[in-house]
């Protein structure tokens, strides 16, 4: 097949434009493939502009075909012979399970302390409430003032107000009085709610009385002659609002991790990557 | 079939073409691209990035080594391992089984190339 045909070959210029650009071209291969065989491949790249035997325009399809190929071929060797080290993986994976714990410890502290602290003002009322009807009974002490004298003064609307409201319930779960009202009506939370608090005393819950509305409700046991609960709430909007900020904010933050500890990984992997195969040493010739 | 060769054949093309330039001898780069794009060899138009990417797989796969031939100092002189010779082999031996069974089924003259 071969034959020992680069004593024929012309001589051509030392640098044409052509082996210019291959020589440009050269520097896109991974680092440590090009120290290697970049002398090779521009030697082989000049026999082969030497050879009559090979037609101009089929010598530059093969060498543009070649580098588009061979280029993205080889820099995804690298990468495979980067990145694919179980050691760097395992790193990696490590790290990304650290940002995932850290990305959910950033959502779900803040999350807590603001649903949490939104029912602050409404234990209080309820607790003040409750203890003001155990004296007289439900029905008798919403007669007297009790919900007035809590703090109940002005109808609230509970889709659009901020402000917390008081509902007073009978044993049965029928609203008796309010300052809280949605779209004209007292409305009451799921009787499963009022059988908690009558064996528990108390519940704290997310109560959604239509769509879109979301209200932060402290239910209360009221005893005495006159059983009944009374129900703090208060609009969730602007918490839930800033707990979506605060969502928002943490699923940037573990994007980011994760984009560091990719980029971290990529850099140290192919900083530390295995060099490629070294030239054999030619072997030293006998003696004698 | 060769027996306790690792390789995986197939072989891709370029690598079987340049098994089978070093085959026949000691040779650097441009030569075997050269004998790749002959018939004989595979037919097979392959630039030095094709072919050094193969030699570097291949060396790593200890089925080539470079040579201690040095006629210019520019040129590096690669040759075939027995591991090589081994691998060529046993791809040979499958192609001509393929050849074969074509020859079998008529696709193919008795005795006769495409």
């Amino acid at each position: 097949m071969s034959a020992p045909f680069l004593d024929r070959l012309p001589q051509v210029p030392a640098s044409t434009g052509f082996e210019r650009f291959y020589d440009s071209a050269l520097r896109l291969y991974p680092s440590p493939f090009r120290e290697t065989y970049a002398p090779a491949m521009r030697q082989a790249f000049r026999d082969a502009l030497r050879d009559k035997a090979l037609p101009r325009p089929t010598f530059v399809r093969l060498i543009i075909r070649d580098l588009a190929t061979s280029l993205i071929k080889e820099h995804i060797a690298m990468l495979r012979d980067s990145l694919t080290r179980p050691a760097l993986v395992f790193n990696a994976l490590v790290l990304a399970g650290i940002a995932t714990g850290i990305a959910l410890a950033f959502y779900a502290i803040p999350q807590h302390v603001l649903r949490s602290g939104l029912n602050d003002p409404q234990i209080q009322m309820a607790g003040d409430l409750a203890a003001n009807l155990e004296r007289f009974g439900v029905t008798d002490g919403l007669l007297q003032g009790a919900l007035l004298s809590t703090g109940g003064g002005s109808n609230v609307d509970m889709s659009r107000s901020l402000s917390p409201f008081l509902i007073v319930y009978n044993d049965e779960g029928q609203p008796l009085g309010s300052n809280g009202q949605l779209d004209g009506k007292t409305p009451a939370p799921p009787r499963g709610v009022f059988d908690y608090v009558r064996q528990h005393g108390e519940e704290r819950v997310t109560w959604q009385p239509t769509r879109g509305v979301r209200i932060a409700a402290v239910i209360e046991r009221v005893d005495g002659p006159q059983p009944g609960f009374v129900l703090a709430g208060r609009n969730m909007r602007e918490v839930e609002a800033r707990i979506a900020d605060v969502q928002t904010m943490a699923g940037l933050t573990w994007l980011g991790m994760l984009g560091l500890i990719v980029v971290g990984s990529l850099a140290f992997g192919i900083y530390t990557r295995p060099k490629p195969t070294m030239p054999v040493p030619p072997p030293a010739p006998a003696k004698g | 079939m060769a027996t306790g060769i690792q390789p995986s054949v197939p072989l891709s093309p370029a690598v079987l073409a340049i098994l089978l330039s070093l085959a026949e001898g000691d040779k650097h780069g441009y030569a075997m691209m050269k004998d790749a794009r002959s018939p004989g060899g595979g037919g097979i138009q392959m630039g030095p990035g094709t072919l050094y990417g193969s030699i570097e797989r291949m060396m790593r796969d200890c089925l080539v080594e470079e040579s201690d031939r040095q006629d210019d100092e520019r040129r590096r002189y690669y040759r075939l391992t027995s591991q090589g010779r081994a691998v060529l082999a046993a791809e040979l031996e499958r192609l001509e089984a393929t050849m074969s069974s074509a020859r079998a089924l008529g696709l193919l003259p008795d005795g006769g190339r495409s």
